[in-house]
């Protein structure tokens, strides 16, 4: 990640505050930072959301594009995640240098999307071993100002709530040859259940320097993630059940610890997950002629 | 490991024969039996057969051998060198681990690049390994760590991260504690201990009954037993938590019942390199 | 699930437009790169403007535009720091060299500390042996805050720094904002102690310093010693409320000095510290402060 330098003291005012339950913007361990979020900002999409959590700033797209099923799953659809580490965000991220950080969120977010509990792919599928539909979503990261997994996920579950694929309404083999049609009327379209998609919930934990006991702080700003030497990323679920945890970081925490943080994040995963539908659901009401805003403002 | 990016692998036009044999026929039975007794015989918190051995690779700084049931590992380490393509002075040293199928390994051929799956088990794998190393004695360089899966028949990657700390020590790399890690699976309420492959397929296909929703997953526990510290947990599938709970608690036991063989075998390779050095002497 | 335990999400339509604009007065000219600034001949090119092959002057940033008896100049609004001698300046050490410190001050380039610039511990006439020059890892280390005056510029732009009054020197504990250079006003005093208990340095350079250590620790040692003890939760809450109040204040390009900063603390009471990070009220305490200090003027 960006790096950012901290002297000996500043550090420890950050971690005696994250002890204290109160930390240098005010908040206390488990409260987010404000987060703005806005869908159906990209037309050339089937499905876009630009959220910002702080400073971090997160786009995404989603195209759906109809592509041949894997031989061993023939009745599935496929679903790709690509993170895009941009040099906007800061000048490390040129050239390659994104490209462990990008690995690292896609391959999280492909795991906290595996389960089937999650999606079914099944429901991707157009014509068994012929056609399916495959769900690209491409993450671009504008800025960074900590907590990326967090935002990047919500973005993605604000991205595709917001999805709309073409309802198919032809499917037949003909001589072996699939021959589909989709509808030509763009508001004849089918919208993902987004129900049971998961939240990434990133925990800070284990602030080195000084050993302090089992706090970890949610919503880490990029100066608290220099101060943890690793952090759980969880994935939770809307009904509280977890899809992927991941270690990041170079520390090790106790067995204790580590049940007790799956339990926070699985509380605050399931607030998380409120959250974003609250607001998604406000948006949808305010109806079709809502005002884009986009990057203005 | 630098590898060449520019090249652009044709589209896979071969499909393993599997797929046109009788899907239905093969996988209808499997599940309920296995969820009773286990195909190779063994209790559902029974661990595999553990063999390991250091040395094989005479070239590397360090190198280790391990057999987990069928599961073959080969894991190498080399001499610590300079961080490439780095220009900030960095405290700390650096591991890179790779984690590689060999083409035959899997029941799937796997081409000779790395595919996603193998690179997230690198990471893994050097997530589980960084807490251990200690990386302050090695400022500015890095450690290279490559492990090669000669046959998969589960738990590929906890053998692959028992091996590379069993060749990291070999290497004489310093280190705070010993690896061990240990997969578990869940399908419905039933817990399985270190997984063959047939278990890993069942564990992450979602049971047919969506609802209520069952459990389904896999989980890969990495530990340093002798600090009772947990250097990597990893999880994916759809698991309540006090399912993980439960597992959290048998993989701590699990890694600590193991920690005897890996340490037993330090010991023997220390005593043959003891010996060797005492006849050389005379 | 109560209500205050909800994480909220915001909309897009919802957002607040922090920039105030003082409609009384309305938008100065500006400038954009390239735009013709002037065609006569007998003004002076000053900064961030240029003379094109038709001898006529244009601009070379996008700004306002500065006039002072003959000399043009455009005054962009965002630059970074051009130092001037005398200035205070708050700055991170980035890198160690021979003899001396790399610092980063938001100027164009790096500024260097002189190890001969510092007071060593062992009093003013102490003179720098070798061993210093092997220790100075000891003293000042990558990532240090500290604060400093500008000696000299360097043709180049680049500057000098020194730490030789009592006053500068490293930073403890505390938080560090970096905001625009242009909103800090040229002031005689820089450094703040105020009444309520925390110490504030507006550097030249627009990195401002939040200093949580009340109890200041004698210099007497090179000022190199780290307070790290813990801090008490009152004065925590200061910081925080300060921090909070500062960036209001930037995001809604209000100059900095004590007097705006104070009158935003004591406007901003009514908001808890973390509710201050909404933008409502950021903007709500910046709004009264601009009021407030208007009346001042008034």
């Amino acid at each position: 990640m960006a790096n950012t330098l901290l002297s000996l003291a500043e550090k420890t005012f950050i971690v005696h505050g994250v002890d204290d339950n109160y930390r240098t913007d005010g908040r206390n361990r488990s409260e987010y930072r404000p987060m703005e979020v806005e869908t159906k900002v990209l037309p050339h999409t089937s499905g876009s959301a630009r959220l910002r959590l702080a400073n971090t700033d997160i786009l995404v797209g989603v195209k759906a594009e109809v592509d041949t099923p894997y031989p061993d799953n023939p009745n599935e659809g496929k679903l790709e995640f690509f993170v895009d580490c941009s040099a906007n965000a800061t000048p490390a991220f040129e050239g390659k240098g994104g490209d462990n950080l990008g690995t690292e969120i896609s391959n999280t977010l492909t795991l906290a999307y595996q389960s089937s509990h999650v999606l079914d792919l099944t429901t991707l599928c157009i014509l068994p071993q012929q056609k399916c539909w495959k769900l690209y979503v491409d993450v671009l990261i504008l800025q960074c100002d900590g907590n990326l997994f967090d935002a990047v996920a919500l973005a993605v579950k604000a991205a595709l709530y917001s999805a709309q694929i073409p309802k198919v309404t032809t499917a037949t083999l003909d001589g072996g040859k699939a021959d589909i049609q989709l509808s030509d009327d763009p508001f004849d379209c089918v919208k993902l259940d987004v129900g049971s998609f998961p939240v990434l919930v990133t925990l800070c934990k284990n602030f080195t320097f000084i050993q302090i006991g089992e706090n970890c702080v949610v919503d880490p700003t990029s100066e608290e993630e220099e101060c943890s030497a690793a952090s759980i990323v969880v994935a939770v679920m809307p009904n509280g059940r977890i899809t992927s945890v991941v270690k990041t970081g170079y520390g090790s925490l106790q067995p204790s610890t580590l049940v007790k943080t799956l339990e926070l994040a699985k509380d605050i995963g399931i607030k998380l997950n409120a959250g974003i539908m609250n607001a998604l659901k406000e948006e949808d009401e305010l109806g079709s002629q809502r005002e884009i805003f986009g990057f203005l403002k | 490991m630098p590898f060449d990016q520019k090249r652009i692998n044709g589209p896979e036009v071969s499909v393993p024969y599997s797929v046109y044999t009788d899907v239905n026929k093969s996988k209808s039975s499997k599940p309920k039996k296995s969820l009773h007794k286990r195909v190779d015989g063994r209790e559902h918190k029974d661990l595999r057969k553990i063999f390991v051995k250091t040395g094989v690779i005479s070239q590397a700084k360090g190198s280790a051998y391990i057999e987990v049931g069928i599961t073959k590992v080969v894991c190498s380490v080399f001499d610590p060198r300079e961080i490439p393509n780095k220009n900030e002075y960095s405290l700390q040293g650096e591991l890179f681990c790779e984690f590689k199928y060999a083409p035959f390994a899997c029941a799937k051929r796997r081409i000779h690049q790395q595919d996603a799956e193998e690179k997230e088990f690198s990471l893994v794998m050097q997530r589980s390994l960084e807490p251990a190393v200690c990386r302050q004695e090695f400022p500015n360089f890095q450690v290279d760590v490559y492990a090669l899966v000669l046959d998969n028949g589960g738990s590929s990657l906890a053998a692959a991260i028992m091996c590379a700390s069993l060749a990291l020590a070999d290497a004489s790399v310093p280190m705070f504690g010993l690896v061990t890690a240990v997969s578990a699976g869940f399908y419905k309420d039933t817990m399985f201990l270190d997984l063959t492959v047939e278990e890993e397929v069942l564990c992450n296909s979602a049971p047919a009954k969506p609802n209520p929703p069952n459990n389904h997953g896999l989980i890969m526990q990495a530990a340093l037993p002798q600090h009772d510290q947990i250097s990597e947990f990893f999880l994916v599938g759809s698991i309540n938590i006090d399912c993980i709970k439960q597992a959290i608690e048998t993989l701590t036991v699990a890694n600590k019942n193991i920690c005897p063989v890996v340490q037993q075998c330090l010991v023997k390779t220390v005593l043959r390199a003891l010996k060797r050095k005492e006849q050389e002497k005379n | 699930m109560n209500d205050e335990d909800m994480i909220r999400v915001r909309l897009a339509v919802h957002r607040t437009n922090t920039n105030l604009s003082n409609g009384d007065h309305g938008m100065p000219r500006y400038y954009t790169p390239g735009e013709e600034v002037c065609s006569q001949p007998d003004f002076m090119r000053g900064h961030g403007t240029y003379m094109d092959d038709n001898d006529t002057l244009r601009a070379s940033v996008a700004g306002v535009l500065e006039k002072v008896n003959k000399l043009i100049s455009v005054k962009p609004l965002k630059a970074r720091y051009q130092g001037e001698i005398g200035d205070v300046i708050v700055g991170r050490i980035t890198e160690l060299q021979q003899k001396r410190w790399k610092v980063d001050t938001n100027s164009k380039l790096d500024s260097a500390l002189l190890l001969s610039s510092v007071n060593l511990p062992g009093g003013e006439l102490r003179r720098r042996s070798a061993e210093d020059e092997q220790t100075m890892r000891r003293y000042l280390q990558e990532g240090d805050l500290i604060c400093a005056e500008v000696q000299n510029v360097f043709a180049d732009g680049s500057l000098s720094l020194h730490t030789r009054v009592l006053k500068y020197g490293k930073l403890s504990q505390g938080i560090l904002l970096k905001v625009p250079p242009s909103l800090i006003k040229r002031k005689k005093v820089h450094f703040h102690n105020l009444l309520i208990g925390a110490n504030l340095i507006l550097g030249n350079n627009g990195y401002v310093w939040i200093g949580a250590s009340i109890h200041n620790t004698d210099r007497t040692e090179g000022g190199f010693a780290q307070d790290l003890s813990r801090i008490p939760q009152q004065d925590r809450e200061m910081c925080a409320r300060l921090r909070n109040c500062i960036l209001a204040l930037a995001r809604s390009n209000i100059l900095l000095t004590d007097t705006s900063v104070i009158y935003a603390y004591d406007e901003s009471t009514k908001y808890s510290a973390n509710e201050l990070l909404q933008p409502e009220a950021a903007l709500d305490v910046a709004l009264l402060t601009q009021q407030r200090l208007g009346e001042r003027i008034d």
